[in-house]
Parts: structure tokens; sequence; C-alpha cells
């Protein structure tokens, strides 16, 4: 045996290393059973705090199982397709388009960079990748100023991801990702936990001394700006904005400082749900739509992204590889199991669509107040093609803020209308006076 | 780089070529200029000798000479911002007009006006004439008294042909004196280096002409070369020193064969390839007949492709000829080869296009994650998690690039409460938090009702369902119930505490495997023989097959046991560590680990993490306690702290050094704690009005507290949300030297990921960093450090790729052999062995063959290596039977390059030709579909076959082709990286013994055969050239934080022949690298 003493020394510096180079994915499989939790229990409330528009865009990965998934039929009288029969007891309050697509996008697994923005992502000179604002930013900037949290977006994974592989829909003015949360708890937490003990006073001092600062680096920054050359002045200009957005955020903070954030019992809400945990699957993209749930409640926010699982990534409810189900190249088997994913998502869905429903929301329910747009921004096809052409999507909700719902609205995939005109209806019905988004033509025929 | 230099030798050979007369003086108008008087719109200055203009539009200024008959006009400029044209005004015969470069938005270059039309419309339009920013040009005007040539960087871009009576200037050009020359910058802030005329013999009006003999006879060439040369012997003896080096220059250019970006679509191959094809092919329906899909090939690609919607246009062409969509199935059909021609040429001139659209300033770039957490260990002292950032996005393959690292109002808020958190963390008041230590005997209880009393708090002491011997829990396998867990107790103090685990191990001989295999297969056949006593003789066969397999598979020659660690802090798991229980159970051992705890709710649980793989033949009995498999011992383990080894820590005296002033006066001592801290943290001396400014936050701050440490926090949190702290700001004219703090900086952020430490600023500040012999010492000195492991794990670690590993990992079902242990020592091995490469000096061709490895006992395993004991990596020698060495054999490139299922020839090739050929293939057409999983009337189809069917379409094939060779004669590694004869096709991906052999043989494109590996590694290595300079490339990527642009290809070539004379060293090219012009630049 080597000499000790020389041994522990070498060992922890190697330890303390790995503790942090350590990627978590695989390790949660290894937790005790005993620690994992059974379905949710939770149950939707009664009746929401007061009657607005909403919005939430859910986003599925790679893509569906196109043959199980395309209705037959158009309109009213359409036939659901098997997949879509897991929506059946909501038929009436959802539609179900085919048809639209990116045109600007190339397909592949960049389709969530784009679901919302419809960017064309190599179209600045000298920049391999430019985004531009996604569509709930857009409604965000208007509704924004009335909610604690002008929009929220949850994800599998924290953060943005990278170029090309966004882990976030959501996309600033300036086309920057906007990081998302991938914590039930961090993320409920943030909507509900009281933000300090301490008291009014010494909160309002720590404002102000946060604002002291950004004006200190914000003038800082403009003495800099001005020694810079072009490229630089534009990369300063990002730090520019996000310290006067901060300084906003400040603000808007300090308005809300005697409006205490709703009291929300958690006992039941599973919080501690991993989102890569095989196990824990269901229960986490049911605790996030719970959360989704419960800020729209309270008018916490009324604009939310959540992307369900990252592109090339995720996994079905027993831990089956998403990705590699998507990659199919038409083989019965393959497409059988990415089509049972496709149903576990849809349980999902519907399970939320039943919270909406199930509270009362002025003389209505919450869901004909909320938008809740759900797809994919890739087409697996039939033969695992990746396009970005006939994107499997599904709009439900929404019925008093002008959809009419309960139809199949067939579009010519080959013609490539534009996805864009389904964002630019949403908008609008939001309350966004706007008559164009990105590469719409129009608003989307049919939808109202 | 003088470049500029050169430029007198170009016009004189130009105008010999010319013929027409001898050059006699030039003029330097930037003489005796007056920008007060002669801008006529702009803001014009002089400044150090040259002329500089801000952007606006129409900025012009005349200037001070009335030009002959005859005469050239030359200026050198660079535009630093905009995209408008630079114009130089000018006079001929009776006529005024503008040469104009860059111009209409289109990129087009010409005289304007000639008979009233603008270049858009006149015969002198050139297009594809787009001026790089940052760049230097030399723009010459010979001016005769029939035409007026315009030549940029001594290549001719256009010709007006007349006597000057059709020319007039537009308005937005004007000048008060019609007589007189100019210039202009459209919305475009530009430095004019020179601006110079020279008026000509024989011309009118010069006096010079006397002074020498004209010739009395025709000119022969070899007179005028003599007549050249000679001049250039006057020349040389004037001023040899900088002709040679601009004949170095020059010879420098011819050799890199680097093309100007002013010529740079090909009409050559516009006129000779696309042209015809399009005739032959397309114009029938795409043309001015048909115009089918609202689509001309005659008017809707133009030859422009830095033009975004052309180059859209250009791409759709490629698309549908790859696919075969175009022409339709019912249309003649155009040869391979000839859509092969087409294709390559738009697909060529997209990538030079691209090339030259490319910035070659590096842009100011933000700390990402990694130099973030680096520079707030190493400035600050702490250690900072910074995982909660978002991910940076990389360009250019890595994540250091200035370009792509965005800045998001989140991020920034993130800064804030990071900084926040850092100073809380790093500065501390009142006394020593008094320390805890809690010793759990997980032998107490084995479950969640044993709760052990510590100060107080209540933990529960599980001990898991492990057996109990001499006071140690016995760890045989991992299950939900086999855990040591210590928990719900939360630590009444925040900070470091130390976990120490007393363990050991026993490591059960391969007899003991085959023992306690044998019982296992015994009892079952007994039980199954009771069921079916016919089928003995099968079952017996059956028991011998088993027993072989634990007989003679070395998956049983087991390491050390293997420890998991893992933390959980409000609710949140997370594994703090990983490692061998290399102890034995005679000498027990302390291992200790550190991890930070906040006071939230917490836990620790020590799980068994040494896998087998599950095989047929052990999954039913792995699981139980009577297999013999390596055994994890642990007596007890225990949490101690907060430690602090010094009060106050050291990150706290760092900051708030010992100081008389302190007490004396506070003010000033928090003055100079600002000052102290900026330094550091903006890396550079500060100026005092800086430090002003941040002393006003600490006043503001003492209002509201009596504390020091509590006013001082306010300024310092602002300094660590600074952009002077978060960017590596360069405020500096693009192209302009670093100064020594820069480079200081430079340096450190490329070799260390990290802040400058103390001595390279002692040099900054010295003044002596650019000096090239420090700079060498401090590499030398930079590549010892420790801190150099932050260049292997993120260069290497980006270059190969081996932060991918682990995304798409091969099936548990069809690799068992691939877990967590292996995963983790994959990346390891490739980031092990590079360190090997770099530290020891070792020829880089060593990355495509080796004759060593750098492994561990785990990789020794995989690998079938005997001997190799232990969870360090180290060198050892391989022989070729072994199949290893070189990074395409090790197990990280291998998986990385298979999709979890099969191994994928494409991706492989792929790899191989980005990263060690620097060949970027190209991306694969829209819809290109997957491979079949299965092929009608093959019964066992290997992955090759499926592949050679999918591609058998021609268009297809031409790319693949070039890839899918190198990927084959990788097929012997299946998708986990493991050597293999066959392809398996028996239960879950197992081997029969008829399964089809590997072929490993293809052929390249140019004909050479290759076999296996081993005929890859040489046929690479044959193609040494590309692989440096496919390095180089990489390398100076990162080094720089930017994409390389056409301009880099002549350091790229520099790096490379520097590596041929210096041992082909890594440190070789870093050093060639830290010494080049544009890592020592702005």
């Amino acid at each position: 045996m080597p000499n000790l003493v020389d041994q522990h020394l070498s060992r922890r510096t190697v330890l303390r290393g790995l503790g942090a180079s350590i990627s978590l994915p695989l390790l949660d499989a290894m937790l005790p059973r005993a620690a994992l939790g059974a379905p949710s229990q939770y149950r939707p409330l009664e009746k929401s705090h007061g009657v607005h528009p909403r919005m939430i865009c859910c986003y599925v990965p790679n893509g569906v199982n196109i043959t199980e998934w395309m209705p037959t039929g158009e309109g009213l009288g359409y036939e659901m397709s098997p997949t879509l029969q897991v929506l059946k007891a909501h038929r009436k309050d959802f539609t179900v388009i085919s048809g639209l697509g990116h045109p600007a996008s190339k397909g592949g697994h960049s389709g969530a960079d784009t679901w919302l923005t419809g960017a064309d992502l190599a179209a600045v000179p000298g920049s391999d990748y430019a985004n531009s604002v996604s569509a709930d930013q857009i409604v965000a900037q208007v509704h924004g100023k009335q909610t604690r949290f002008p929009s929220l977006q949850l994800s599998d994974t924290s953060g943005t991801g990278s170029a090309g592989h966004s882990h976030t829909l959501s996309f600033d003015r300036s086309g920057t990702p906007l990081p998302a949360e991938d914590s039930p708890q961090r993320l409920f937490d943030r909507l509900f936990v009281p933000d300090t003990t301490a008291d009014r006073a010494a909160t309002l001092r720590r404002y102000a001394e946060k604002k002291s600062i950004l004006d200190s680096v914000l003038s800082e920054a403009n003495a800099l700006h001005k020694n810079l050359g072009s490229t630089d002045q534009k990369k300063l200009d990002q730090y520019l904005t996000s310290v006067r957005e901060t300084e906003q955020r400040v603000r808007r903070l300090e308005a809300w400082i005697d409006i205490p954030k709703p009291n929300i019992e958690s006992r039941t809400l599973q919080l501690n749900s991993q989102p890569h945990n095989a196990h824990d699957r269901p229960m986490w993209i049911d605790v996030m739509l719970e959360i989704a749930y419960l800020a729209f409640l309270t008018d916490t926010t009324r604009v939310i992204s959540f992307e369900w699982s990252r592109e090339a990534g995720g996994f079905g409810g027993g831990g089956e590889n998403h990705h590699q189900l998507s990659h199919h190249g038409g083989d019965a088997e393959m497409l059988k199991g990415l089509g049972i994913i496709d149903r576990f998502h849809l349980e999902r869905l519907g399970r939320f669509i039943e919270f909406l429903k199930s509270t009362a929301d002025g003389d209505g329910n919450m869901l004909d107040h909320t938008l809740v747009l759900y797809g994919s921004g890739m087409n697996s096809g039939k033969r695992g093609d990746h396009s970005p052409k006939n994107l499997p999507t599904i709009i439900a909700g929404g019925q008093k803020l002008g959809i009419k719902q309960g139809q199949h609205l067939k579009f010519d995939e080959e013609k490539h209308p534009p996805f864009s005109n389904l964002l630019l209806s949403l908008v609008q019905m939001m309350g966004v006076e706007t008559d164009s988004f990105r590469d719409s033509k129009s608003t989307l025929t049919g939808l109202s | 780089m003088p470049v500029s230099n050169f430029t007198p030798l170009i016009v004189v050979a130009l105008l010999l070529v010319d013929g027409r007369a001898e050059p006699v003086a030039w003029t330097n108008l930037l003489d005796k200029l007056d920008t007060e008087k002669q801008a006529v719109q702009g803001s014009w200055r002089l400044t150090g000798g040259e002329l500089i203009v801000d952007a606006e539009e129409g900025a012009r200024l005349a200037l001070p000479y009335q030009p002959p008959q005859e005469y050239d006009f030359e200026i050198t400029f660079t535009r630093h911002t905009g995209e408008h044209s630079i114009a130089l005004i000018f006079t001929t015969g009776s006529g005024q007009a503008t040469f104009e470069i860059d111009a209409w938005s289109q990129h087009l270059a010409g005289f304007q006006l000639v008979a009233g039309r603008t270049i858009r419309e006149n015969k002198t339009r050139a297009n594809n004439q787009r001026l790089v920013n940052g760049r230097k040009y030399t723009l010459l005007l010979q001016v005769r008294k029939t035409r007026v040539k315009a030549t940029v960087d001594g290549k001719l871009v256009s010709t007006y042909e007349g006597n000057g009576s059709d020319l007039s200037i537009s308005g937005l050009w004007r000048l008060p004196d019609v007589g007189s020359l100019g210039l202009g910058a459209w919305s475009s802030s530009t430095s004019f280096h020179s601006v110079r005329v020279q008026a000509l013999a024989g011309a009118a009006e010069t006096k010079v002409a006397a002074d020498r003999p004209k010739p009395a006879s025709p000119i022969t060439t070899e007179r005028k070369l003599n007549g050249f040369l000679n001049v250039i012997g006057e020349r040389v003896k004037e001023a040899s020193d900088n002709l040679e080096k601009s004949l170095a220059t020059i010879q420098e250019r011819v050799n890199v064969e680097t093309p100007s970006p002013l010529q740079l679509s090909s009409d050559e191959g516009h006129e000779k390839i696309a042209v015809p094809f399009f005739k032959k092919h397309c114009i029938r329906c795409h043309g001015p007949e048909k115009r089918k899909g609202k689509f001309r090939v005659d008017q809707d690609l133009p030859n422009d492709f830095t033009n975004l919607q052309a180059k859209e246009k250009w791409s759709e062409v490629v698309n549908v000829l790859n696919s075969h969509e175009m022409p339709p199935e019912d249309e003649p059909q155009p040869k391979t080869e000839d859509v092969a021609m087409v294709v390559d040429w738009i697909t060529g001139q997209m990538s030079r296009a691209e090339l030259h659209r490319r910035d070659s300033a590096i842009v100011l770039r933000r700390l990402n994650r990694a130099e973030y957490q680096n520079t707030i260990r190493d400035f600050i002292g702490i250690d900072f998690d910074p995982s909660g950032f978002p991910q940076d996005p990389p360009a250019g393959g890595f994540d250091n690039n200035g370009g792509a690292l965005t800045l998001s109002p989140l991020l920034l808020e993130l800064y804030y409460k990071s900084a926040r958190k850092i100073l809380d963390h790093a500065l501390v008041e009142g006394n020593k938090p008094p320390s805890l230590r809690w010793r759990f005997e997980p032998e107490t209880g084995d479950s969640d009702s044993n709760r052990v009393e510590y100060d107080s708090h209540r933990v529960i002491v599980n001990g898991g369902k492990n057996r109990v011997e001499n006071g140690f829990k016995v760890m045989h396998h991992e299950n939900w119930d086999r855990g040591l867990n210590a928990r719900d107790y939360a630590m009444p103090y925040e900070g470091d505490y130390i976990i120490r685990i007393r363990a050991a191990g026993r490591v059960p001989p391969r007899e003991d495997v085959v023992r306690a295999a044998r019982g296992f297969l015994e009892h079952r056949m007994n039980e199954q023989m009771k069921k079916d006593p016919a089928g003995e003789r099968w079952l017996r066969e059956q028991f011998d097959r088993d027993l072989k397999h634990f007989q003679s598979d070395r998956m049983y020659d087991y390491g050390s046991p293997r420890l998991k660690l893992i933390q959980n802090l409000g609710g949140t798991p997370r594994v703090i560590a990983e490692f061998d229980i290399d102890a034995r159970l005679d000498k027990p051992v302390v291992y200790e680990v550190q991890a930070r705890f906040t006071t939230e709710r917490a836990g620790l649980t020590i799980r068994y993490a040494y896998d087998i793989p599950k095989e047929l033949e052990n999954f039913w009995m792995q699981g139980h306690d009577d297999f013999a498999r390596p055994e994890l011992w642990v007596d007890w383990f225990e949490i101690e702290g907060p430690i602090h080894p010094a009060w106050p820590p050291e990150s706290h005296s760092r900051i708030l050094f010992e100081s008389n002033k302190r007490f004396q006066d506070r003010r000033a001592y928090a003055r100079d704690v600002i000052e102290r801290f900026m330094r550091r943290a903006y890396r550079r001396p500060v100026t005092e009005a800086e430090v002003i400014t941040k002393l006003a936050l600490y006043d503001n701050a003492s209002r509201n507290t009596s504390s020091l440490i509590e006013a001082i926090k306010t300024p310092l949190t602002a300094v660590l949300v600074s952009p002077h702290f978060l960017f590596l700001a360069e405020p500096l004219k693009a192209g302009t030297p670093l100064n020594d703090h820069q480079l200081a900086s430079r340096l450190s952020f490329f070799l260390w990921s990290t802040t400058p430490d103390g001595e390279l600023l002692r040099l900054a500040e010295a003044g002596s960093l650019k000096q090239g012999k420090d700079l060498e010492t401090q590499v030398d000195r930079m590549l010892k450090d420790q801190h150099s492991r932050a260049f292997v794990t993120n260069f290497a670690g980006q270059w190969l790729g081996l932060r991918e590993v682990g995304g798409n990992p091969p099936a548990q079902d069809l690799y068992p052999r691939y877990d967590r242990h292996l995963e983790i020592s994959i990346v390891k091995e490739s980031e092990a062995f590079f360190g090997e490469i770099l530290r020891n000096d070792l020829s880089v061709m060593n990355f495509i063959k080796s004759d060593f490895v750098v492994i561990n006992a785990r990789l020794a395993r995989f690998y079938g290596i005997a001997g190799i004991d232990g969870d360090a990596f180290r060198p050892v020698p391989v022989e070729s039977n072994i199949h290893r060495g070189g990074v395409v054999t090790q197990a990280s490139v291998l998986s990385i390059t298979s999709n979890g299922t099969r191994t994928s020839p494409v991706k492989r090739g792929t790899w191989v030709m980005k990263n060690l050929l620097g060949i970027d293939p190209g991306l694969p057409v829209a819809n290109a579909g997957e491979i079949a999983p299965m092929v009608p009337g093959i019964d066992k189809a290997t992955v090759r076959q499926r592949l050679e069917i999918h591609r058998s379409l021609p268009q297809c094939a031409r790319c693949h082709n070039k890839i899918d060779p190198l990927g084959f004669a990788l097929e012997n590694y299946n998708a986990a990286g493991e050597w293999r004869e066959q392809e398996g096709f028996a239960y879950k991906g197992r081997i029969d013994r008829d399964d089809p052999v590997i072929n490993p043989s293809s052929s390249l494109p140019d004909g050479t055969k290759i076999v296996g590996v081993a005929g890859l590694q040489e046929a690479i290595l044959k193609k040494e050239d590309l692989f440096l300079q496919c390095l180089a490339g990489k390398m100076l990527t990162y080094a720089l934080g930017r994409e390389l642009g056409i301009a880099d290809r002549v350091h790229v070539k520099g790096a490379v022949e520097h590596m041929k004379q210096n041992g082909r060293t890594l440190r070789a090219l870093i050093k060639f690298i830290v010494s080049s012009e544009p890592f020592r630049s702005k």
C-alpha cells in the first residue's frame, strides 16, 4: 500500500473535482424506490382568483407517430385518430390542426428553437445562429405588467441549452433565449413562497441598494461603450439592455412589495419529482402542469412556455428512449413505441385540461379563457424524416377568447402554410394589436 | 504585419505592365491637409498621420490637389463599421466622377456616373466587391487619357474606357471644386492610412519628365523588365528593410494562395459549370418560357453567394439535385458526375462565402461558466457552483466564442445573486462558528426508525439490509434497500464540511466466482431436471456453456469495490463523489470528501457502485448474496464542520487585508480595499475615477449600517457584475496590438480558463509580457501548473466531443458492459491521453496512432489489457493485437459516434473528417430519412449493408463515398467501443457463431484501399498536413474565442510549419499561437 498521507491528499483533490463535473441523469435511476412517489393526488381548486386571458405553450420533442396521429375528415365532423382518442372526453374543447409548418426551419432537432419564433436561424450574416422574439414574449409584453411574473419558462433541463438544441421555447426581443426552470421545488418557491422574512423597510433598502449598484455598472458600461468598435458595442448592448430590464424588475418588485404572494398549500404537490428519473416522469410532468395551473389560477402570470423534453432527448412514461424511436425509419415496432409515448403525453395534457375545466372562472371555467397550445416543432414522418412540415399541433381551450373548438383544421402540407399564421391568431386573441408575426401571411383560416 | 509596405511594389509592377510611363514620385496628400477647411460633409480628423472619418451619410472631403492629365491616385484604408461604399472622387479630361467600392448595398464596384448611369446600370459594374470591416485595403486609380483602371490590392477590378467627357459626379458626392480630387465614406467609420498621388512622366504640367530621358525607341518587354528591375534595385537601396519585408509578405501571400475577398466568386466556374448544366437540364421549365414554380434559373440565381437570398436559392438547388427531385423522373436524367460537379461547385462557393462573411475581429467576450467558476476560485478563493447558470452556447466547436456568448436579463440577475452569495461566503463577521463532528455507525439499525441523537438533532441512521461483520456493514450489491443513510437533519451553519468514510474492500478471486456460479447453476440444473428428466443432456450442455462464461469472461477479473456518495440538500439529491475503495480488509482506510452544506434539510447516502454487466448467464444470480462479487465494507462515516483552517478565512483576509488604516481612517481603508479588489477583478490597473464611483456606493451603504463588512459588500458586488469583470474588455480598434494586461488575460484564459495570476499581472505591470522571451517562459510555466488541466478539459473535451459522452449512451440491454464507471473512465481516458501528449511533449501524431494507451483498471478490463490495478490513469504500452492507441480507438469517440443501439459509420466518418482532417462534409439532404432497420431478402443485414442500400442513389453516394469508408474501417468497434469480430444478431445483440463477420475494408474516393482501424490510421498519417492544419485551426479558434476566416489561413499554415520544425508538439503549437498576430491584437 502506498503512503497513506500522500494518497489522501491526492484523493481529496480528485474527489472534489469529481463532484463538480458529474452529470446527473444516470444517478437518479439509483434512488431507493421507497423515496419515489405514486401518481399525483393533487386535485383542482374550486375557482380562480380572477378572469384573465392566459396562454400556455407545451412542447413535445421528436415529433409524433404521425400515422397514428393524423385524424381523418375535416371540420367538426372529423374522425379522431387512435392517438387523439386519448382526449376523447375533451373533444369539444380542442382542435387538431394539420399541415402547418415552419418554412424557414431546416428540420431536424432544432424544432424547439423555432417553434414559437418561426425564425430562420441562419439569416444573419456572420452569425451561426440568430433567433428572434417568440410569440409568448410578444404576449408577455402586453400582459406582463399586470402580474408578478411577466412570463414563466419551464423545461426538463434548466437553462437555455445550446444554439440549435434549445432547452427553452422563449426568446426575448433581441432573440436571446430565456433560461427555463426544471425543478418543481424551485419553481414553486419562486411563485408562492415569500421572498424573505425581513421587514418591509429592510426589503426596500435592499432594492434601493440593488438599484444603486445597477446604476453604477450602467454608467460604467456606457463609458466603455464609447470606446468600443461596433461589433463589441452590439455585444455590450445586450448587457446594457439586461441591466435596464433588471432595474425595471426591481421596480416591479417594489410595486409588488405590499402584495403578498398567494398562499398555496403544497402538501400534495410532488415537488421533489425529478425530470430525468424514468419513474418520476409522469409525476414530474404533472406537477409542473399543476404549478402552471396554480400560476394561472392565482394570476401570478398569464404566459407560460413549457418544453416537456429537449429535442433529441426525452423519454416515455416507462423510460422508453423517445429520440431513438423517432428515428423509426418506418419500422412498425418502433412506430408503435412512439405512439405509446404520444398517448402518454396526451394523457398528461388531458389531465391539465381537466384541471382548467373543473375550475370556475367568472361565469365559465378557466379553460375558456386559456389558450393551450400543444405540439412539436418537427415531424418524424412516415419514415423518420425529421421534417419541419405538417407539425403535429393541438390547440385547446380559449373558447371565450374566440376559438371555435372541436374541429380538425386541415391544411395542405405540400404548400407549407406557415405555423406563424396560428401564432398570429393566438397573439391577437390574447389582445396584442398586431397584424403580422414573423412569416405569417394572415391569421389562421377557420380557427375563429 | 507590414501589409501596406508592399503596395509600392505592386504599383510599380502594374505601371510597367501597362507600359505607359514610368513612375515619378508620390505626393502624400495628408501632409498638408486641413480637415476643417476641406471637409465637405461629416466629421474628418487627422490623428497619428491617419485620416479618420466617422460614420455619416455622404461624408466626403476635398483633397488639396489639382491633378494633371495622367496620374495615379492611391489610398490605403480600413473600414471599421458600416456596409456602404468608399469612394475616390477623381477627375479626368473634362469630367469628375467617383470610383466606388461595396456600393449600392449590393457589394458593387465601378465608376459613376457614366453617361448619367449609375454603377448598377453602366458597363464598369463589378459584382461581389465586398469590403470586410477591419481589414486594410489598397485602392489604386490609374488615370490615363483614354481610360481609368481601378485596382484593389493589386487586382484589377474595373476599367472605364473614355476620355472623361461622359463622366459626371452624383449630387451625393459633389465637391465645391469640379477640378479637385476627394474621398468619400458613406455611413462608414473609416481610417485612411495613406492618400497619395503621383503625376506621370509625359503628362502635361509635370516637371519631372524633363529630368529623365525618355527611351527613343519602343520599349521591348525585356527592356521594360530591366527597367523595372532597375527601379526595384534603386528602391531596394533606398529602403531595403521595408522592401524585404514587403517581398516576404508577398511571398507569403503567394504561398498560401489567399484569394482576395474581392475576387470571391468564380465567374469562370459559374460560366463553365453551372450555366451549361442549367441550360441542358433546367431552363426549359425554369426559364423565360415556362417559369415553373415562379423560378427561373437564369434570373433567380445570381452568382453572388454572399447574398443571403441568393444563397438560399442555391442551397435549394443542391437539395433538389441531391434528393433526386429534379429533374423530374420523366425528364432525361443528368449524369451523376455532372450533378456532382455542379453541387460541388455550389457548396464550394457557399463555404467560401461563409468564410468571407466572418468578421475577423474578436468580439467582446463574456466569461463562460467554467471561466467564471475558475476566476472566482482563484480570485476570491472559494468554490462556486455555476451549474444554475444557463449553458453557454458553443460556436465553431467551442463555448468560449465571444460572438455566440449572450447575456440575458436573467443571467444578469444570476450574476447579481451570485456576487452577493460569493461575498457573503467570502467575508465573515463575528467569531468562528463552532464545529461539529457527528459519526454515524450504520450497523446500529437497518430501518428509518433508527433515530440517533447528535447535538439534539434526531438523525435517521439506516444501515440498510446489509449484513454486519466485525462492526462493518458489508455492501454486496446495489438495491433500493441496501444504501447507508444518515438523514433528516439540518446543519446549524452553512459552510464546508468534511465527510469521512472508514471503509475497505474484499475482491473475490476468480475461483470464488466460478465456485459460487457453479452452485447456482447446479441448483438450477437439478431443479429443471426434476421437471424435465428427458432434457438432461441439453441441460448439462447448457450448464457447461454457462459455467464456461464464468471461467472465461474477463468481467470477473474484478477490480476494487466502488462507492458512491450522495448528498441530499433541500430535497435535491446530488452525487458528490464516486470512487474505488482500494483498501484491503486488514487495513481499512478513512476516505475524505469535502462538500458544502446549507442549513436546508440534509442527508447523506452511501451506495454500492460496482456494476457487473447484466448478462443472460448472470442476471438472475448476481443480485444474490451468495454470488461472489466485490464487497464494500463500511465501518462508519462522519461529517465534520464547518471547517475553517483559519479564522477569518483566507477569502476574507484576501479582500480585507491587514492595515492600520482600517482603524485610523475607515473610509481610506475602504477605498484601498475597493481599488485592490477592482484591479484583480478587472485584470488591469484602474483609474481614480473608477474607484471613486465605487467608493460612492460604499458611502451610500455606510449610511444604513455601522458594519464595514456590510457596507463594503455593496461596491464589491457592483465590481462583480461590472462589464469589466464579466467581459474580457479590449477597448481597442480592430487590428491594434493588445496592451500587456490584455495580453495577460488572453494568455490566462487560453491556457488556464481563469483570471491571470500574480506573476502574469506583475509581468504585465512591468510591461515585459509582450516580449517574446517572457511570453515563452510563461507558456512553459503555465503548462506545468495544475491550472492547465482546464485547458485539457475545455480544449480537448470540446475538440474530441467528450462533453457528448453519455448524451445518447449505448442502450443498457444491448451493451451491458457500458456502465457508469466506464462512462466516467472513457472521458478521463481521452483527457489523460491528451494530457500525456501535452506534458511530455510527444508528437501530436500520437493522436492518430500511438503505441500506448492511458487507462485505469476499468478500461483495462474493457479493452482486454491485463495487469492494471486501480482507478488512476497511467500510460500503458500496447501491442497491435489490442487494437488500441490513438483517439479513433478510444471508447469515448467510438460511443459518441454511435446512436445508442448500433454503430453509425456515417457519424464516425463525419467525425474523422471534421475533427481530424478538418473537412466539413456538409449537411445531409433534408428529409434523408433513417436507414432501414430490416432489409427484405437479407436475413442478417449488417449496419454496413443497410447503409449501402440506403445510399444506393448516386447523389447520396457522392458524399457518402467520402464519409462512409472512414467509418467502415471502424466497424470492428461496437456502439460502446468494444472490439468485435462479428456483428451480433442473437438475443439482445449477442454474437452467434454464424453471425456475419465484420468487413472493415473500404476504398477512399482516391482509390486508396484501407483495411480496418490500422489501415485508417495509416491513411490519416499520410495526410499529416491536413491533420496538423485541423488541430492548429481548432486550437487557434479556441485561443481567440472566435471562428476563423480566410485571413487566418496564413496563421494556421504558419503554425503547421512551426510544429513540423519543433517536434510536432502541442507546446510548439501553443507557443506559435500566443506569439501570432491575431492572438496579440484586437
